[in-house]
């Protein structure tokens, strides 16, 4: 008798269901794309972030100090310790590897050039622009091109097996270098002395003034095979909080496991010391630091902006629920005139409640992945991933949503007195 | 009584008698004119929150002068540029000998002024005693590794310093030592030939800014920290874009669930139609009936909807910024518009279903 009621009740009044249906799919494709975003956005934006700058530092352990202003470097090349190039592949074999995003090592050094009869002096820095590495079954490039997004070039990127190079906007400026000059480098004995020009670089920082050029040519010039001066790491980390910032040299063997596997950027700089000898890593803090606090406030932001879309699509669909249960009074009133109790009554309008709950929510979930989906590849140009949990949290909510916005109405109707209803009085 | 006045009564006591369906109409408006108060409110006050996060950050800018010293007047006009919409940190460097004669970059500036420029560095112990120097991590490793004074020189003149603050920045700054101004006069003579520079505003202010120092002190050359100014504008612009599209698809779901509840709401009333048309109302005047009330509805839930989404809007630049978003007055007009607009959409599409169905069907039940 209850189900022949509730498929009745369906066949018989199939535009009001679906209208009900319509309301909660909206709603809860609200709740599933909103949910997504902000989940997503935090990721998303930490890893923009980080193709566009480099978060943490390695120079070599005894090395003496830098003597570097305005971004001329005045250390001597032949002073100093230096980081072996072969070990740099094991920064990618490190246990957070799949957050090390990159790395560019850099080699540079005051050097005299000539260029059409004219003898000018720059900084010549070797680095990876995208450079082929392996690291155990792993290929990956890279170099500059993935870790200093903000390098912008006028020309094309010199190839890392050449003796192309890139010339500071500054320095361009200054002395009249153009794209497919070529450059002599100043010492005799080089094997590779011209450098040709495919590219004028702006950085906003000392490679303005400088040539930069491939890590191998710079070795060689230098004569310092296998030898790079620091390297700069991209690497996706979590906002620093108090425990990352405990020193964890003092930690409870426990306490050191939990900090040692989460992606802090300090614990991400201790595992890389592990694996590279003598070594000093330190976050690059401008960077750091702040993008943790802004990426912090974004997700804030998308947190807030989630729950007030959540309150919103709720109020909607109990007033949708609320309107459909009123507009039935007549309805209720004739089930109770025939005999039926409150809680028969009660039970079909809350049972039909749940099944529209489940199939909007299904249908809403369906398209709340769409919609963030498509948000995802509009802004981002990759798919935001909407993780299984929130197809639960949708079903809960449609079904506490419909039954919050009908059982108010529906205690109402049950108040009236039958013959009233009936009447069209009510 | 006038015409308009007895619609008017007309419209309050049939949404009196009904209070129910009324109320559950005005819920929806509401919910649609909060949300969209809220989400244009958030829109277009995002970015300047986000900006006044970035200054954070630091120097987004370094003046640098190819000539020599930066004078007093050039410092003034910087300054003066910049009104008050940033901050100017002048630093002078050298380099001196440490007491085995290698070379160490120190620098010499306000030390407050240069702390908060730099606020992400992590500094232990903090100091704020006058005359005491500031040292990065590898240098302090090398020449005072248990914060012992130490002796520096430059052009035949020494100086004794007294480590105040370890600072670890991750970048070559590590390796300086940083002097009072007074003290690093005292030592080399020498006067600020860079300054920091830390332009409020968003990435293209900041650009207008830039070339407004570079007209102003053509001999100095001023460049944009790109991995900052870069960083800020991909944050921003990414920021906008989510809030725009997530806001817009809650607002469009919205509007289509309020639609949805008062298209529903009419075709309940089809009865209502069928007497009015059966007592002779022409179609107008039926219009008018159901538009006029769609109308009441949308102004009072528009209203309540604006106050609703300000105070929102308010709570989430409160809760995460720490700064309310303030209500935008301007925003009231087209919220009260465009739900008026919207609800005379829902309520009146229905009736033309209506009026090809005859009154007398509608009546028996068809």
């Amino acid at each position: 008798m209850f189900g022949r009621l509730l498929f009745e009740s369906f066949r018989r009044q199939l535009r009001r269901k679906a209208f009900a249906v319509l309301a909660i799919t909206l709603g809860m494709s609200i709740t599933t794309a909103m949910i997504s975003v902000a989940t997503d956005i935090g990721d998303k934006l930490n890893q923009e972030l980080r193709t566009g700058s480099a978060n943490l530092v390695v120079t070599p352990l005894a090395d003496s100090l830098d003597v570097n202003i305005g971004g001329v470097d005045l250390k001597p090349a032949s002073e100093g310790a230096f980081i072996h190039e072969s070990d740099l592949p094991k920064i990618k074999g490190v246990f957070f590897r799949h957050n090390i995003l990159g790395y560019a090592p850099f080699l540079s050094a005051s050097q005299n050039f000539t260029i059409g009869g004219r003898a000018i002096t720059a900084d010549l820095v070797g680095t990876y622009f995208s450079q082929p590495v392996q690291q155990g079954n792993e290929n990956f490039a890279t170099g500059v091109r993935t870790v200093n997004g903000f390098w912008k070039v006028e020309g094309n990127w010199p190839a890392d097996n050449s003796a192309d190079a890139l010339a500071g906007a500054s320095l361009a400026r200054k002395t009249g270098i153009r794209i497919g000059d070529r450059l002599q480098a100043g010492s005799q004995e080089l094997r590779i002395n011209e450098l040709r020009i495919t590219g004028i670089l702006s950085t906003g920082a000392a490679e303005d003034d400088a040539i930069v050029a491939p890590l191998h040519v710079v070795q060689q010039v230098l004569g310092r095979p296998d030898a790079v001066r620091r390297v700069i790491v991209s690497a996706l980390t979590k906002p620093e909080d108090a425990f990352a910032r405990q020193n964890p040299a003092s930690m409870s063997p426990a306490a050191y496991e939990r900090w040692s596997c989460s992606p802090y950027a300090n614990s991400i700089a201790d595992s890389i010391s592990k694996v590279l000898p003598n070594v000093r890593v330190e976050q690059i803090r401008q960077v750091e630091q702040n993008q943790g606090n802004v990426l912090a406030r974004i997700s804030g932001l998308m947190l807030l902006l989630t729950i007030a879309s959540l309150v919103a699509s709720a109020l909607a669909v109990s007033a949708v629920m609320a309107a459909t249960i009123i507009e039935r009074r007549q309805e209720v009133g004739l089930m109770k005139s025939l005999g039926a109790g409150n809680l028969a009554v009660a039970s079909l309008f809350l049972t039909e409640a749940g099944i529209l709950a489940i199939g909007g929510g299904i249908l809403g979930f369906a398209a709340g992945v769409v919609l963030a989906h498509r948000i995802g590849q509009s802004i981002f140009g990759s798919s935001i991933t909407v993780p299984p949990v929130v197809l639960a949290i949708v079903l809960f909510g449609a079904l506490v949503v419909t039954f919050v916005g009908s059982t108010g109405a529906i205690r109402k109707a049950m108040r009236f007195d039958p013959a009233v209803v009936l009447r069209g009085d009510a | 009584m006038s015409r308009a006045h007895l619609v008017f009564l007309l419209l309050v006591k049939a949404a009196w008698v009904r209070k129910d369906r009324s109320l559950t109409a005005l819920l929806s408006i509401t919910v649609v004119a909060t949300m969209a108060t809220v989400a244009l409110s958030v829109y277009a006050d995002v970015g300047t929150k986000l900006n006044r996060e970035f200054r954070h950050f630091g120097a987004n800018a370094i003046v640098t002068s190819p000539q020599g010293p930066l004078d007093s007047s050039q410092l003034a006009t910087i300054k003066n540029t910049l009104g008050g919409r940033g901050e100017v940190v002048p630093i002078a460097y050298a380099i001196a000998q440490e007491a085995s004669g290698s070379p160490v970059v120190i620098g010499g500036t306000d030390l407050q002024a240069f702390h908060e420029m730099n606020s992400s560095w992590s500094i232990t112990p903090a100091s704020d005693q006058q005359g005491q120097a500031w040292l990065g991590a590898r240098a302090a490793e090398i020449l005072s590794p248990k914060g012992q004074d130490f002796q520096i020189s430059f052009g035949g003149k020494s100086l004794q310093v007294h480590p105040g603050a370890v600072y670890r920045s991750g970048s070559e700054d590590d390796s300086r030592i940083y002097l009072d101004q007074k003290q690093f006069s005292f030592l080399t003579g020498l006067q600020p030939n860079i300054v920091q520079l830390r332009i409020d505003g968003s990435p293209s202010e900041i650009e207008n800014q830039i070339q407004k120092l570079s007209a102003a002190i053509p001999q100095a050359e001023i460049k944009p920290v790109l991995q900052i100014t870069a960083a800020q504008a991909a944050v921003l612009g990414r920021t906008r874009s989510v809030v725009l599209a997530a806001s817009a698809v809650v607002v469009v779901l919205i509007i289509l669930c309020m639609v949805a509840t008062l298209t529903g709401s009419v075709l309940e009333r089809r009865k209502d139609f069928a007497v009015m048309k059966a007592l002779g109302a022409s179609n107008s005047s039926v219009n008018i009936l159901f538009a006029g009330e769609a109308t009441l509805l949308s102004i009072i839930g528009a209203l309540c909807g604006f106050v609703a989404g300000s105070a929102v809007a308010w709570w989430i630049g409160a809760a995460n910024f720490g700064a309310g978003i303030q209500p935008r007055l301007g925003l009231l007009l087209p919220v009260v518009v465009g739900s008026i607009i919207l609800a005379l959409i829902a309520a009146t599409a229905p009736l033309k279903v209506l009026r090809q169905i005859q009154p007398a069907g509608i009546l028996r039940g068809e």
